[in-house]
């Protein structure tokens, strides 16, 4: 009886350490970006506001349910999914193998799976199932990557899914996959030596993969980032006018609503991969400020969550939930200012899609429970 | 379910270690990625904002220009030379041909069927345009299609994806070959022009003027052209439409021309040089009939001519290399072209030699030899010629009887009897040359059609640069080159329409005109816009001593060298020419010059005359003197 009544005050009790910052800026993340999407994809929906077919109803209603998956998975101890977190990676790389019978593709690419109305991207849950994984193997394996050993199964761990992606394809999902990994292992305390080899090996192996693995699109897109006009119309279109929309902008932005490059359809997934070209454009320099202020903020909470998590797992996970949002906004960023070659990352939060935000949401939740059992975990 | 409050307890055991705490680098991580980011937004929006910001701007709106009709060029009674007519023009866009090798095979026949241009050749065009990666703009295959050829095209290119028919202004030149140096000709912009043209607003496909009027009223032809702006879509689909200017045809040029005084003066020098064998010898001719009075030109012949509609046409090589190698070389404007005056020349030597008071109306010499002996520098014996024995002559019967020994008085001098124009030969030669280029020698007359050449007036100085790589004794200037100068031989080289303007001014009292071919510029609504006003600078010689000349060439006329050219109509005044020079076969002969005014006492025109071949006196005079006649019964009486 006296369990049950532990049970049900339990739900009221210790939201004082719930991270309300957080909650905020990623909040006001996804109400910027529903501003972005409402100004993307006005020439493309035209029909009535609240309706699941409006891209904005239908990300708010994704935003909702993902805000409340937070709030709930918070309240559930992170253990639970690092214990099971081979049975989450299992099922993450099984529909990753489905995807290539079964997914549906666009731009070349073979990426989600269509479930009625909804799409589902494997992936996306598929980064957070390796990261608990990881977190579990150091944990308890001493819980760190000075050994060899560990280290070498850590990557044996992320790189089925890394080779996977790369060959739906999508470079850049890969990339953030090696990246956050490298993260983990770095926190974890991986030796420099043993990085130094794995970074050889790899370079050895890159003439390998240029030639083997790396389709001849992904050439051409780098290519096209170095020389947009050598093909304004083919391969360079994207980088050309997500340029042209950016630098447009200049300072203060064209105003909501008033780029031609987004309103008149220059822009290509205006709603998603190239959405920060629509900021660049109507919202400038300041706007794209507040924006890397929001993701500063959440990213600096996040690492606070690392810093106090009780254990060696809830730190790992945190971490990687850190690296994966820094390298996924990152990268989506630095395509839309020419940095990166054209991969289709969204940008966590702002970008329309409905896996995305839900696992990202996910993600902080997993990040909040860290956050709210730090002292219960804590060891002296 | 866990509490807060109670750590959950993995299957697998407790959690042994503790965290790692040092996570500085990753803030680092952090902060470096957005600064890198920022870095590049602060380049982008800031730096090179306005710079993007005009690219994306020309990326979405479209204009399309529309072309002004050009204006037309008309005679001096306002009837056109030229018609604005329409080029039909078979293009091909190599990127939007069918991929497939046969169905591309299969357009290259179809257009050789309907243009004649060889499927072979079309399909070499299209294959090194892709090769340069230029396969997104148009070739042109054929330029000048006929009307028929255009609407099967056109018809046809519905089927035929990258073949389409293009429609560019042209020009056509019904007038004859007769106009073609004053009119000159327009023409697609070349690379370089068109770098130049851009900040003038000028469209690529809009054609310039390339010789000629065409070519030097091209601001008052041109027009302005207008456009419709309209916002467009990625898709090219269009939005709104921004606005629309209308083009502005351009202005019309009327000419002083008179359109059959010109078509009669080529007609009498291409009668006289096909004719019977005696007269075939000279093979070009140019004539030149001024305003005295304005520089007005009212006809500039160049015999032989071509026909400046062979350039607006394509396929016309045949035509073209014929033009090109052709001896005479009829593209060029003889009129323009400089050749040694003559007798002409001695007008200026007259007015140096009585401007400098080194000669008087009374002056005389006695000419009873047709060879006078000088003894020159170093004791060399020059012989020099003179083509009759004149008898003692004044500076009248010297200009009537064109004697070259009078002149060689009045430059050079004639040493132990009269002294030259300077202290020595040079110094001789420097004045004359003052006096030559006074008049206009020397330099361009600044007629509006271009294609002028300034011809020579030697000075010591300038043979000393001319022949700086020769011998030593080939740079000296010898006593015998004034002399040579002062009688138009030698190194002088003058143009018929200088020899003109020279005339005009002895005539007119002293006024050195600028000619022009343009007498008013017409708008569109047929008011005249801009008059072409008269241009002049005054020669410094007295006004006492133009009208002693004016009485030698009226002499000449009555009873002198000149007398071929008299007529009845009309009391002429005027000097031959016969200027001797070495054929490329090394044979002797000379060209022949007339040049003169009427009436002598109240001068109108001024009419020159030059054949590259012939005695002034035999050859040109006869025709000056119809050309006045005709002037006089055919263009003035009306």
């Amino acid at each position: 009886m006296s369990a049950f009544a532990v049970r049900r005050t339990s739900v009221f009790r210790g939201w004082d350490r719930f991270d309300y910052v957080i909650m905020l800026t990623s909040g006001a993340l996804v109400l910027y970006g529903l501003l972005l999407i409402h100004s993307g994809s006005q020439r493309e929906y035209s029909g009535p506001f609240l309706n699941f077919d409006n891209p904005v109803m239908k990300q708010a209603v994704f935003a909702t349910f993902g805000i409340s998956l937070m709030i709930a998975i918070s309240r559930i101890d992170y253990h639970y999914f690092i214990h099971y977190s081979w049975i989450l990676y299992a099922i993450g790389i099984v529909s990753l193998v489905a995807l290539y019978g079964l997914g549906d593709s666009a731009f070349g690419s073979t990426r989600w799976f269509n479930v009625g109305p909804i799409q589902i991207q494997p992936s996306e849950f598929v980064k957070l199932a390796t990261i608990l994984l990881l977190a579990r193997y150091f944990s308890e394996h001493g819980g760190d990557a000075r050994e060899l050993r560990p280290l070498m199964i850590s990557l044996a761990i992320v790189l089925p899914c890394a080779l996977l992606i790369f060959f739906q394809p999508d470079l850049g999902t890969s990339i953030v996959f090696l990246v956050t990994w490298l993260g983990v292992v770095l926190v974890a305390g991986v030796s420099r030596r043993h990085l130094m080899v794995i970074a050889a090996a790899g370079l050895a192996l890159l003439p390998f993969v240029w030639t083997f693995a790396v389709a001849d699109y992904q050439i051409e897109r780098i290519d096209i980032l170095v020389d947009p006009q050598q093909d304004p119309l083919g391969a360079g279109y994207n980088n050309v006018q997500s340029r042209l929309a950016v630098g447009s902008g200049q300072v203060f932005g064209k105003g909501f609503g008033n780029g031609e490059q987004t309103q008149l359809n220059f822009l290509k997934v205006p709603t998603k991969d190239f959405i920060f070209s629509v900021l660049g454009e109507e919202f400038g320099f300041v706007g794209a400020m507040v924006l890397f202020g929001l993701f500063i903020m959440l990213l600096w909470r996040g690492i606070r969550a690392a810093q106090i998590a009780g254990d060696v797992a809830g730190q790992l996970v945190a971490v990687g939930i850190v690296v994966l949002i820094l390298m996924q906004a990152f990268i989506n960023i630095a395509v839309n200012v020419s940095l990166f070659p054209v991969t289709g990352i969204p940008l966590p939060f702002v970008s329309q899609g409905g896996s995305s935000l839900v696992s990202v949401f996910i993600s902080l939740g997993i990040l909040q429970s860290i956050i709210m059992r730090h002292r219960a975990y804590r060891q002296t | 379910m866990a509490t807060l409050g109670q750590p959950w307890q993995a299957p697998g055991g407790k959690s042994r270690t503790r965290p790692h705490s040092n996570l500085v680098s990753l803030r680092i991580a952090v902060v470096a990625l957005f600064m890198l980011l920022t870095a590049q937004l602060f380049r982008m929006q800031i730096i090179d904002g306005r710079d993007y910001a005009r690219r994306a701007e020309e990326n979405h709106i479209a204009v399309d220009t529309i072309l002004a009709a050009r204006g037309s060029i008309l005679d001096a009674e306002g009837n056109p030379l030229v018609v604005n007519v329409p080029l039909y023009e078979a293009t091909i866009i190599p990127d939007f041909l069918p991929k497939n090798a046969e169905k591309r095979d299969a357009i290259y026949l179809e257009v050789e069927r309907i243009t004649g241009v060889p499927a072979l050749e079309v399909r070499e065009k299209v294959k090194s345009a892709e090769s340069d990666r230029l396969g997104y703009i148009g070739i042109s295959l054929a330029t000048n299609l006929t009307k028929g050829q255009a609407l099967t095209l056109d018809e046809a290119s519905i089927h035929m994806p990258g073949v389409s028919l293009a429609i560019r202004p042209g020009r056509d030149y019904p007038a004859g070959p007769e106009f073609a140096h004053i009119l000159g000709y327009i023409g697609k912009q070349t690379r370089e022009e068109y770098a130049e043209l851009r900040s003038q607003n000028y469209a690529l496909n809009e054609p310039v003027g390339k010789a000629g009027i065409e070519l030097y009223y091209e601001q008052e032809l041109r027009g302005q052209r207008g456009g419709v702006a309209a916002e467009q879509d990625a898709q090219g689909t269009l939005v709104r439409a921004l606005g629309k200017t209308d083009p502005v045809p351009g202005n019309s040029v009327r000419l002083g021309i008179n359109a059959n005084l010109q078509k009669y003066i080529y007609q009498l020098l291409d009668d006289h040089l096909k004719g019977d064998d005696k007269n075939r010898d000279a093979r070009v001719a140019a004539a030149v009939v001024m305003d005295a009075k304005t520089g007005l030109i009212l006809a500039i012949v160049s015999y032989p001519s071509f026909d400046n509609n062979l350039f607006g046409k394509a396929n016309n090589d045949a035509a073209f290399n014929e033009l090109i190698n052709d001896a005479r070389k009829p593209l060029l404007n003889q009129a323009l072209t400089p050749s040694a005056p003559g007798s002409t020349f001695k007008l200026v030597t007259a007015a140096a030699g009585l401007q400098t008071g080194n000669i008087t109306p009374a002056s005389g010499v006695c000419v009873t030899s047709k060879v006078l002996e000088i003894k020159g520098e170093n004791g060399v014996i020059y012989p020099f010629y003179d083509w009759r024995e004149h008898g003692c002559i004044n500076l009248n019967d010297g200009i009537a009887w064109s004697s070259n020994v009078y002149f060689y008085m009045t430059s050079c001098g004639i040493p132990g009897y009269a002294r030259g124009l300077g202290k020595d030969p040079e110094t001789s030669a420097v004045v004359l040359g003052y006096y030559a280029r006074q008049f206009g020698f020397g330099q361009n007359a600044g007629i509006d059609i271009g294609g002028e050449s300034p011809g020579t007036v030697p000075d010591p100085a300038w043979k000393r640069r001319v022949h700086a790589n020769d011998n030593p004794e080939d740079r000296e200037w010898y006593y015998a080159d004034t002399c040579f100068m002062g009688i138009g031989q030698g190194d002088v080289s003058a143009s018929p329409l200088q020899v003109a303007r020279m005339t005009a001014a002895v005539a007119n009292g002293g006024k050195l005109l600028k000619p022009h071919v343009a007498k008013d510029i017409i708008s569109p609504t047929g008011k005249v816009v801009r008059t072409i006003e008269p241009e002049w600078t005054q020669v410094p010689v007295d006004a006492r001593n133009l009208a002693t000349i004016r009485e030698g060439m009226h002499s000449s006329v009555i009873y002198g060298a000149g007398l071929k050219a008299g007529r009845s109509s009309v009391d002429i005044a005027g000097k031959t020419g016969t200027a001797e020079f070495f054929l490329k076969s090394g044979e002797k002969a000379q060209h022949a010059w007339f040049t003169g005014y009427a009436p002598f006492n109240d001068p109108e025109i001024v009419v020159t005359v030059y054949f590259d071949i012939g005695v002034g006196g035999e050859k040109a005079a006869p025709i000056a003197g119809q050309i006045f006649d005709y002037y006089w019964q055919e263009v003035r009486g009306r």
